[in-house]
């Protein structure tokens, strides 16, 4: 039944988009995060990838989260002499995170997540009102 | 003769089917509103087969019948927003689309509600 099959790949849409809520909310808490050696990487962007697969059992082409890439982005520097990770000129490397973007991106995320469960619902009035012919 | 039979019924069953095929077509464009390189997809209206009723031009000057004009067909319309990654879903488009499509879907099931009620009388139990 097809409507079955749409509501499969709107849950594969909220599958997809929730993993990403999760890559967003791991770089907002990781915006701060530096080492405490110098020379050493702080905490670098994670950026998730979508790819759109058929499934074939079903018929119905669905989303899913592809591997978790990091962003190759240059870190953000401060001169903070007295920090443990300092280099010789006094800079300390801050992750490559930006709050503005991450927020961005989880508004994204959101209204995706909305959309998905909006298409669930209407599927499911139609399902409903199908059955409703039953009781007439 | 069966109720499947009946072209009223016919028409309404192929016209609920395409709905139910429709809504699968949308919730991929849905789902898959952040794919990099995808595009949306919608399924064509049903043809009416024939038989009818046929507008007719009874002036030269009317306005020509059978969509003859390339500006008013909605499907022929061009995408207008292409994300940089190839994807060319319109969420509010698609939201737009799935709303008709519910609301046509429940016209169509009322009518053939409707059209059972009209057997039963037929039928004399009510």
């Amino acid at each position: 039944m097809d409507l079955l099959k749409s509501i499969v790949a709107a849950a594969s849409g909220l599958r997809v988009q929730s993993g990403r809520m999760k890559v967003i909310s791991e770089n907002l808490a990781n915006a701060d995060s530096t080492t405490d050696r110098p020379g050493a990487d702080p905490y670098r962007r994670k950026v998730p990838t979508f790819k759109g697969q058929l499934d074939r059992e079903l018929g119905v082409r669905t989303v899913e989260l592809g591997r978790v890439r990091t962003d190759t982005s240059p870190f953000r520097t401060r001169i903070e002499p007295g920090h443990p990770a300092a280099d010789p000129n006094g800079e300390v490397k801050l992750p490559n995170v930006n709050s503005l973007i991450e927020t961005m991106d989880m508004r994204e995320a959101q209204r995706s997540y909305e959309a998905n469960l909006n298409v669930i619902s209407s599927a499911r009035r139609m399902i409903s009102r199908t059955i409703e012919i039953l009781r007439a | 003769m069966a109720i499947g039979g009946l072209p009223l019924f016919d028409a309404l069953k192929a016209r609920m089917s395409w709905h139910h095929a429709r809504q699968k077509v949308l919730a991929e464009n849905v789902s898959n509103a952040d794919t990099p390189g995808f595009r949306p997809m919608d399924v064509k209206p049903p043809v009416q087969a024939s038989g009818g009723l046929q507008l007719a031009r009874t002036q030269g000057g009317h306005i020509p019948v059978g969509g003859a004009g390339a500006g008013n067909d909605p499907s022929q319309q061009r995408r207008f927003e292409t994300t940089p990654s190839g994807n060319g879903v319109n969420l509010e488009d698609e939201m737009m689309k799935v709303a008709q499509n519910n609301q046509d879907y429940q016209f169509a099931a009322t009518l053939y509600q409707k059209s059972l009620g009209l057997m039963k009388t037929a039928i004399g139990r009510r």
